[in-house]
């Protein structure tokens, strides 16, 4: 058993054995920001908020089913990193992750399930396979955030995903998914937003109204002048809410509630959310679909 | 009675009609928004393309005055129209104005429906078409795909539709758009834009140079919908192929009338295509 004391220790000769290698490199050649960054690293903390995430998606359970959802369920989970919140955040909770690219799940056990307390660890599993095979065990809620259903374009394909997502929910489980949008969403576009230590840049390459094909690319760049060009790549449909719903009823949801965040006078979102029957658009949006099963 | 005569100190002077309260909503309509003679060309080139010959049967869903299906009977000896309008008030005001103006035999070649036009009705064609996104009434999967499979059953077994679709980036936004005529301007007002129904309120005003205006001349409660959905659908319903045609433009980017085929293109602050299904 390993002492707090002693993992200290042992972080402390890994960092130094790092710094050594590094040292080294430098000398060589000094290695740049982008070479040294993390690309999972920089896009957890450019578009992800899980403690969020999970503190809306355990509300939302609450309200359209009046009890405490215990199992979370993250398709296209990646890192995981929403996986480990969710177990993390009660005792009790547990959390499967499905991913089909295994650098990514090898990423997210090393750097967040494996650094996490043991009785999270344990109340993780992560499932290499594909999100149209409905493997593991059935969860209270499903969710597919980040909008990365977006590489089923075709109706067809996108229905049979939704109808595994909803397969794999127990008898009252909920399926969530967020979408996006607005009048300047839909064309080329590259949006930087400074973060700490790095610029994280979302470029829309392109949008064709005839397919509603949409090119995104991330990117990161940094104040030594190197980037990391397009860290990630979407090639994805836009789908529009109404094609959500309509999907989302006919993979046989029982019930599709589009939500909307509510904003405050300055017109900030106040992180709760409803579900109006008409919204006004605004130049860019994203929001949170509840399908119950 | 009388003594409210009595009580009045002289007569009202008499109020000089505005030229909005004179001017006819439909004839305004047709000048602003139609151009049969350019969808007639087009009618052929498309059907042409599929089919290497003229189409002689029009249909003109949602026809309304069915100032289209007159020129059409009127452009050739031997074509036919069909006209279908639930609107009683509009079909009479195309009779009297639109057809009136044709000659006995090509009044004979057109037959206007007052029905709906998921029912069907009317003799098959070689080209359907519905045009300036009318059928955006419907706002359904179920309703939209109910109106394809009307449309796909009254087309002839080589016929053609040929409908319409606009959008872009500012489709969705609240604007109002003015174009001048010689004795009036046309707004496009885009009144609302719902993005979680995709539901789209527009209106058409006219203003005059006597500085009244004619307020909602034309409503629309419209599903603005995008073109891989009305391809998805049209395919749905048992079309053998579609297409969607893009407009070019000129030199100052602006539209220059033709339309080719396309299967890729950038997304614009505004554009129309017509999408050409083949049954």
């Amino acid at each position: 058993m390993t002492t707090k004391t002693q993992a200290q220790t042992q972080a402390k000769s890994r960092r130094k054995t790092r710094a050594a290698l590094e040292s080294r490199a430098t000398r060589r050649k000094r290695a740049t920001a982008a070479e040294l960054a993390d690309r999972h690293d920089l896009y957890e903390r450019s578009v992800q908020d899980p403690e969020n995430d999970v503190a809306t998606m355990a509300r939302l359970f609450k309200r359209y089913r009046g009890r405490d959802p215990l199992s979370m369920r993250e398709d296209f989970c990646g890192t995981a990193t929403l996986s480990v919140e969710w177990a993390a955040s009660r005792e009790g909770r547990w959390a499967v992750g499905v991913d089909l690219d295994v650098p990514t799940l090898a990423w997210g056990l090393s750097h967040r399930i494996e650094p996490a307390p043991p009785e999270v660890r344990a109340r993780v599993q992560l499932i290499e396979g594909n999100v149209l095979d409905g493997l593991g065990p059935a969860t209270d809620i499903g969710c597919a955030l980040n909008f990365s259903y977006s590489v089923f374009k075709t109706r067809a394909e996108l229905r049979r995903y939704f109808a595994k997502a909803r397969e794999t929910l127990t008898d009252d489980g909920l399926f969530i998914i967020d979408a996006w949008g607005g009048w300047e969403s839909l064309k080329p576009d590259h949006d930087k937003r400074k973060l700490d230590g790095f610029v994280y840049e979302w470029e829309i390459e392109r949008f064709d109204p005839l397919t509603n094909d949409v090119v995104c690319h991330i990117h990161f760049s940094f104040a030594d002048g190197s980037r990391i060009d397009r860290a990630f790549t979407y090639r994805w449909r836009y789908w529009s809410v109404m094609e959500l719903r309509e999907l989302l009823a006919e993979a046989g949801f029982s019930r599709v509630h589009a939500l909307w965040e509510r904003t405050d006078e300055d017109g900030e979102g106040t992180g709760a959310w409803f579900e109006p029957r008409h919204v006004d658009d605004q130049e860019l949006w994203w929001t949170y679909l509840v399908a119950e099963r | 009675m009388a003594r409210r005569e009595r009580e009045q100190p002289k007569r009202k002077p008499v109020r000089k009609p505005k030229q909005a309260d004179t001017a006819d909503r439909h004839a305004l309509y047709q000048d602003a928004v139609q151009v049969p003679e350019g969808d007639i060309e087009f009618f052929e080139t498309a059907y042409k393309r599929l089919r290497g010959k003229k189409p002689l049967v029009l249909r003109e869903d949602f026809c309304g005055t069915a100032f289209l299906a007159s020129t059409w009977v009127a452009s050739h000896p031997k074509r036919r129209a069909i006209g279908i309008d639930l609107d009683k008030a509009t079909l009479d005001w195309g009779r009297q104005h639109n057809l009136a103006k044709l000659s006995p035999a090509a009044k004979k070649r057109i037959a206007l429906h007052q029905a709906d036009v998921l029912d069907g009705v009317g003799e098959a064609a070689d080209l359907t078409c519905a045009l300036n996104f009318s059928y955006c009434v419907f706002k359904t999967r179920d309703l939209l795909r109910r109106y394809f499979a009307s449309v796909l059953k009254t087309l002839k077994n080589d016929g053609v539709f040929v409908t319409e679709l606009y959008g872009g980036t500012e489709a969705v936004i609240e604007i109002e758009d003015e174009r001048e005529f010689d004795d009036f301007t046309y707004v496009w007002d885009q009144a609302m834009y719902n993005p979680i129904t995709h539901e789209t309120l527009c209106h058409i005003h006219f203003d005059f140079p006597d500085k009244s205006r004619m307020e909602k001349a034309f409503t629309y409660d419209w599903r603005l919908w995008t073109v891989p959905e009305i391809r998805e659908l049209l395919l749905e319903v048992g079309f053998a192929s579609v297409e969607v045609w893009w407009e070019g433009v000129d030199e100052d980017g602006e539209g220059n009338g033709e339309f080719e085929p396309t299967e890729r293109e950038e997304n614009q602050e505004s554009w129309l295509v017509y999408i050409v299904a083949a049954k």
